[in-house]
């Protein structure tokens, strides 16, 4: 194991992995908050034809140009997908899926042009497709690295505006925040996530990348600064952890292993997130259900039927369910072998309908009244 | 131009809380607001009323400088919005924000010093006391600490006036503030309010229920696009009055007992 981390490329790819979690975790938490999801998907397909660019104009495989280029051509996608949301009728959704394609199919199309060109220095550009991390070296870390370091300092002093207008934009500009300019800058930081990613996790997964430590910071964190800083460690172990499963066997790609991993880690958080998850939330449907008696739901149609001043009121088993927040088929089945409620006849468009039997509301009249009595003791206590 | 450059420096009409003159807004080619001549003095709780698509909350709006104007002028005490930022509290409609942001309800309330704080000093006890104090004042004091996610639709509306409480604001202006919130909330905004009132603040509320009008509000502003009627709530509220803001849907608030019999002062 030492050993294994003590591997010259390791160390690269595990850091530059951790570079990248770190950053889209930070940042992808404002696109998850602010519902720009998308955002992230078009400005890394709209990075491609950047990175072909700096290899146009320099001739070389440059990861400085390169990068460069890529954070040109998305802020460029970026600000075009504003102006036409903004001056016509299409939707930010419309405006967001037309520049990922248009920006995509530009960079395959310049991708193609320039490998057929031929030459030697052209090998690897479609790597970026769906990144290539094994062949990271020291030199491609230092910009990344330095991209991270200004997106974070960006974060950290803008962020008291970028709370509130993820929260509440409209109270921001109430307040005189200069809005618009900084959700520009804002989608510029995210560009520079994205930017960040490409050699080694690809213009197709990137997305995946800025959505899913935020997605699953948001289940734990009570906090925007907890969301924030969870979701940069869950980058950074899917980012560490990644690189590191990813050398157990030969031909496993980093990218879409450290891309896995994230996405696991925030399928894992939907399930078990203690006040959001899924399955806690399921485990509250279930205690509620053995804690609510039959009792309680004769006491539902009763009062509904009371409130109609009919007791023989037909209610209708959905508005039970719905009350109580489950299925109380089989606690009102109960009910009717005991001779409190009877199922009625019922429209053939409609769902099942009970009402009380005359023993059944003299029953749940009585109930109530003792219910009464116990809540006044409660109250003079 | 000269002289309305020099509008923006010397008080025009300070002794009004607000002060609007022919303002007209306009969403792409059908206006919003036409003409929207408006005078509120200090001290008074102003409701507008109107029907859907009146442009109700386009006013409040156009007043924070949030839609731009095509035409007219607003003044608050005399000055325009910018310079008057911190003496104006906004409470906007409670759907207009996503309640499932991560935060607590103090710390939403502390948000509404963010701007006094400016862009470099972070918010410390001093400010978390105020926000205490806000949420207090509302009486959600007890639920300060409780992700916003997990408040009722009337705390979420408290923990709303709270943040623009905290700003201590002169002019307070609230969207549809009882909208959704059950009679113990709306009771409760409306004591809050008149308190606020009692104090010497002015406050101007978007409503939407007629039958309660007379009773919350002692300034009244019938709004349809244009201003139809506004003034001291024994002056202007009418049968007539109801009947050219609402047309049609007159017949229906009759039936609902809500309309008033022409006042003694209708033309």
């Amino acid at each position: 194991m030492t050993a294994l981390l003590g591997d010259y490329t390791l160390q690269n790819v595990m850091l530059g992995a951790a570079l990248i979690g770190v950053i889209s975790g930070v940042l992808g938490s404002f696109a998850v908050l602010r519902r720009e999801s998308l955002l992230g998907d078009t400005l890394s397909h709209a990075a491609l034809p950047g990175i072909c660019l700096g290899f146009i104009v320099t001739g070389v495989r440059d990861m400085g140009s390169l990068l460069a280029g890529a954070l040109f051509t998305a802020v460029v996608a970026a600000l075009l997908m504003v102006g036409l949301t903004r001056r016509t009728r299409l939707k930010t959704d419309a405006g967001l899926a037309i520049m990922l394609s248009l920006g995509f199919a530009l960079g395959v199309v310049l991708l193609t042009w320039i490998q057929n060109r031929g030459g030697a220095a052209q090998a690897g550009l479609d790597s970026f497709l769906f990144g290539q991390a094994a062949a990271t070296t020291r030199a491609d870390l230092l910009p990344m690295a330095l991209l991270t370091a200004v997106a974070l300092s960006g974060v950290v002093m803008l962020w008291k505006p970028l709370k509130l207008m993820s929260f509440d934009p409209e109270f921001a500009a109430v307040m005189g925040l200069p809005v618009r300019r900084i959700e520009r800058l804002l989608t510029a930081m995210i560009a520079l996530a994205v930017v960040v990613g490409l050699q080694m996790v690809g213009v197709v997964l990137m997305t995946a990348m800025i959505i899913a430590p935020g997605a699953a910071a948001r289940q734990w964190a009570g906090s925007l600064l907890g969301m924030v800083l969870l979701a940069a460690g869950f980058g950074a172990t899917a980012g560490i952890s990644g690189g590191l499963i990813s050398t157990l066997g030969p031909g496993l790609a980093t990218g879409p292993v450290v891309v896995l991993v994230a996405t696991a880690l925030a399928l894992v958080s939907l399930l078990i997130a203690p006040r959001r998850g899924l399955l806690p939330a399921w485990w509250r449907r279930r205690r509620r259900r053995s804690h609510t008696s039959t009792e309680q739901i004769l006491q539902t149609v009763y009062e509904l039927a009371r409130e109609h001043g009919d007791w023989r009121y037909r209610v209708e088993q959905g508005a039970v369910d719905a009350y109580h927040g489950m299925i109380t088929e089989p606690q009102l089945a109960t009910l009717a072998d005991r001779g409190l409620l009877i199922s009625t006849e019922h429209m053939p468009d409609e769902g099942p309908h009970w009402r009380l039997t005359e023993k059944g509301q003299g029953h749940a009249a009585e109930q109530a009244k003792r219910r009464n009595e116990r809540r006044r003791w409660r109250v003079r206590a | 131009m000269s002289d309305l450059r020099a509008d923006i420096h010397t008080p025009h009409e300070p002794e009004l809380a607000l002060h609007i003159e022919d303002l007209t807004v306009s969403y792409g080619d059908r206006p919003a607001l036409w003409d929207i001549d408006l005078n509120i003095p200090p001290g008074v709780l102003a409701g507008v009323v109107g029907p859907n698509g009146a442009g109700k909350s386009t006013l409040l709006k156009a007043i924070l400088g949030l839609v731009p104007r095509s035409a007219g002028h607003v003044r608050l005490f005399g000055h325009p919005y910018k310079s008057q930022r911190k003496r104006v509290g906004y409470v906007p409609q409670r759907s207009s924000v996503d309640w499932d942001f991560p935060t607590t309800a103090v710390d939403v309330v502390t948000m509404g010093l963010y701007g006094q704080l400016g862009w470099w000093r972070w918010p410390g006890r001093r400010e978390r006391d105020r926000a205490l104090r806000a949420l207090e004042e509302v009486g959600m004091e007890a639920l300060a600490d409780r992700q916003i996610s997990e408040l009722s639709g009337g705390q979420q509306q408290r923990v709303f006036i709270a943040r623009a409480l905290v700003q201590k604001p002169d002019l307070l202006l609230l969207d549809e503030p009882m909208a959704g919130v059950d009679a113990t909330t709306e009771r409760s905004i409306i004591d809050i309010l008149s308190r606020l009132r009692s104090e010497g603040r002015t406050i101007v509320v978007v409503h939407h229920d007629l039958q309660t009008v007379q009773r919350y509000f002692d300034w009244l502003v019938f709004l349809n696009v244009r201003v139809i009627a506004a003034g001291e709530m024994a002056a202007v509220y009418s049968a007539r009055n109801l009947r050219r803001t609402y047309g049609g849907q007159i017949a229906l608030l009759d039936e609902n007992g809500a309309a008033a019999p022409d006042a003694p002062g209708e033309r």
